[in-house]
């Protein structure tokens, strides 16, 4: 996936004595990466050092290193960075830390990639062999806390076996379900004297095994017969994409498959982008804070079909009531501990997604599967239309929806978009278009406040020629804020745009829906953080504050036309809420609409229409 | 119900660590817990008799499976 994943058959440098430093950064070049995010401290100043002469005797004429070396404010933001680039470009991300403080500031990111099955390798300083478990200054246990979160992490302290490690380390990171690999370093194995092999890897042979059997697996006839015969049947079919197809790259075999059969699709937060989500039959984001259409058509569906998602308990609250009309359950995920976890299915395939998609797409043509599914189209037209989103348009205060359309217009649904987590974010999933698979980087399966602004800077730097929006949260953006100022250092031209409703937004709907309203944490009354100001300390040329609603068009305009970092503060309704919701552990059926999109029950020939399902 | 495991894995420091924390903190009580080398020195057998509601055992399970340096998971009863 990365530039140059096959170094040549014999390595150039194959018998040269290298220091393990070296070997590290040759590694890394191997591998292909072009990028590097990282934050220096004694322990793993060799490998900087190593990286620096590296640098320097590979620059391109024009200057250029082929592996310039981004500095964040906070390892945290190092780690996000990293995760950012891999999540906008689909290669890994590439963090490199100090031990002690400079990986337990790590721990956040890697479970963070963890949980969202990012391919990220960190490579940390550690002590000195002879000085592990000693309370050495700057010691940390890197491998019981990396243990614990990460897809794997090695303690190197056998200097021969550090180059098949780091090269294992990026091979574990990619394969199978992709995720975060931690490789820990003592300095003395960064400063012992070593021959450069050029090539191998640990024999890892149970991960390996696995590995072989999921690439392997192929679906049978017998096995396309049976998904097909149940499709057939089916009048109200459902695909319900995830994260999975964006990480293995099966977006395109999603979208041949689903056109080829017209099968609505419905994504996950992770999964948005995985089909674009103004086609007529992308039905957008189902889930706690889902479209009402997705919902009701999760609920009215009789075959439900799950390509690399995983029934999370923001989508499937109530595993019991989720889907409770479909007949027929599939799932396909390169994960065996995924399939059945949270709800039984009736036929399942492991294996590489973009494999049995284009399979079954290639079966059914074969075989001339052509389901007439025009009743259920218009059915979901309708209730795209009868349930659309929609918000307070007649308030005199900033509503965050109008926001989101107005980007939206100038965006036209190409920009790549990262975000904090709260309230701003859902309503960032709802009201943007995305056409393409990597352009929505959001922190999903852990939440965690901070990821935007740094996700925005490794992201700009994958992807220099695209417009790169950071849509953060008033407190959210404070979690990481040091990385204002990395942005204008490196002149990147991203654009922060800070919904501001005075607080923690979420928190605050929660506490209203759920402990009456008394806002514990959540109401700081007091000095507020002048947001244009400290943008403009820490060099944005353009940094604005927003609120008049009467001047928003024009405002976003000049925002997003801005040549060069960009901040933006809205000052919106701080009572605005997100809707949909269907509550924690509520079924769909349990679903609130909210004041200003009509629920079935508003509606009442439509929920007749339900009813008949 | 008591349970017995009986798991293949990489003979290293840390890979015990990592799969004992598995249960360990997973409201799984661990009654009994050996391991030694095979035959083959680089590979170890980890028998673990742990009691625990047999969904989040089955969950455990899974969890183990997906260690990289894991061989093998059998359960019994399974
Ligand atoms: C690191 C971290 N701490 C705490 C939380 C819990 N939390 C979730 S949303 C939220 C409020 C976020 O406020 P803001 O960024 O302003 O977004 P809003 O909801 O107001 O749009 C909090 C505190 C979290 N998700 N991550
Ligand atoms: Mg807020």
């Amino acid at each position: 996936m990365n530039a140059q994943p096959n170094p040549p058959a014999i390595h150039p440098r194959a018998g040269q004595p290298l220091t393990g430093a070296e070997v590290i950064v040759q590694v890394l070049a191997d591998e292909g990466v072009q990028m590097l995010f990282g934050y220096a401290g004694g322990a793993i100043l060799p490998v900087f050092d190593a990286l620096y002469r590296h640098n320097a005797t590979h620059a391109g004429e024009d200057g250029r290193e082929p592996m310039p070396l981004v500095v964040p404010a906070n390892e945290q933001g190092a780690g996000f960075m990293a995760a950012g680039y891999a999540r906008a470009s689909g290669k890994v991300g590439v963090a490199i830390v100090t031990s002690g403080p400079g990986a337990t500031n790590m721990v956040t990111p890697v479970q963070d990639c963890m949980a969202d099955s990012i391919p990220l390798v960190v490579v940390c300083g550690q002590v000195g062999t002879a000085a592990l478990g000693s309370d050495a200054f700057q010691e940390a246990p890197v491998h019981h806390l990396m243990g614990a979160c990460a897809k794997h992490v090695f303690l190197v302290t056998d200097p021969a076996r550090l180059e098949a490690t780091l090269r294992s380390a990026f091979m574990l990171a990619r394969s199978g379900r992709p995720g975060p690999v931690v490789v820990d370093c003592p300095k003395d194995v960064q400063n012992a004297a070593l021959r450069f092999h050029g090539e191998g890897e640990l024999a890892l042979p149970g991960y390996r095994a696995r590995l072989r059997r999921s690439d392997q697996a192929a679906l049978s006839d017998a096995e396309c017969v049976a998904f097909f015969e149940a499709l057939r049947r089916a009048r109200r079919p459902l695909l319900y994409a995830g994260g999975g197809v964006v990480a293995a790259g099966a977006a395109p075999a999603l979208r041949a498959f689903a056109d080829a059969f017209g099968l609505p699709v419905t994504t996950s937060l992770m999964g948005i982008g995985a089909v674009d989500t103004r086609a007529p039959l992308a039905l957008h984001m189902l889930g706690m804070h889902g479209t009402a259409y997705a919902n009701y058509a999760v609920e009215d569906c009789d075959f439900l079909c799950a390509l690399g998602a995983r029934f999370d308990d923001r989508v499937c609250g109530a595993p019991d009531r989720f889907a409770p009309r479909a007949r027929f359950l599939a799932q396909v995920d390169i994960d065996p501990g995924e399939v059945g976890k949270v709800k039984p299915v009736h036929w399942q395939h492991v294996g590489p997604l973009a494999r049995a998609l284009d399979r079954l797409t290639a079966w059914g043509r074969a075989h001339g599967v052509r389901p007439d599914l025009a009743e259920w189209h218009a059915h979901l037209a309708r209730s795209k239309r009868d349930h659309a989103m929609n918000y307070d348009r007649a308030s005199p205060l900033i509503q965050p929806q109008a926001v989101l359309e107005a980007i939206d217009r100038h965006a036209q649904g190409r920009a790549i978009v990262s975000t904090g987590v709260g309230q701003h974010q859902m309503w960032a999933a709802q009201w943007l278009a995305f056409r393409e698979p990597r352009q929505w980087l959001t922190s999903g399966a852990m939440g965690t406040m901070g990821f935007g602004l740094p996700a925005a800077v490794g992201a700009q730097l994958a992807r220099p020629d695209s417009l790169v929006i950071d849509i953060d949260g008033d407190t959210s953006i404070r979690m990481n804020a040091g990385e204002l100022e990395t942005i204008a250092r490196l002149e990147l031209p991203v654009k922060v745009l800070v919904l501001d409703n005075g607080g923690d937004g979420m928190v605050r709907q929660w506490q209203r829906l759920y402990y009456g309203g008394r806002f514990a944490a959540s109401a700081r009354p007091g000095r507020r953080r002048d947001f244009v100001r400290a943008a403009q300390a820490d060099g944005f040329a353009w940094a604005r504050r927003l609120d008049d609603r009467n001047a928003l068009e024009q405002t976003i305009a000049a925002f997003l036309a801005f040549d060069g970092p960009a901040f933006l503060e809205v000052a919106i309704d701080p009572d605005a809420c997100v809707y949909p919701m269907v509550g924690p552990g509520a079924s769909y059926a349990q679903m609130v609409t909210g004041p200003h999109i009509a629920s079935r029950e508003a509606a009442a020939p439509l929920a007749a229409a339900g009813a008949m399902f | 119900m008591p349970h017995t495991l009986s798991i293949l894995l990489q003979n290293e420091a840390g890979t015990l660590l990592r799969v004992a924390g598995l249960f360990a903190t997973r409201s799984c009580n661990i009654d009994a817990l050996t391991v030694r080398a095979t035959d083959d020195p680089s590979i170890a057998r980890m028998v673990l008799e742990v009691r625990g509601d047999v969904p989040a055992l089955d969950r455990l399970v899974q969890k183990a499976r997906r260690l990289v340096d894991v061989l093998e998971v059998e359960q019994s009863p399974p």
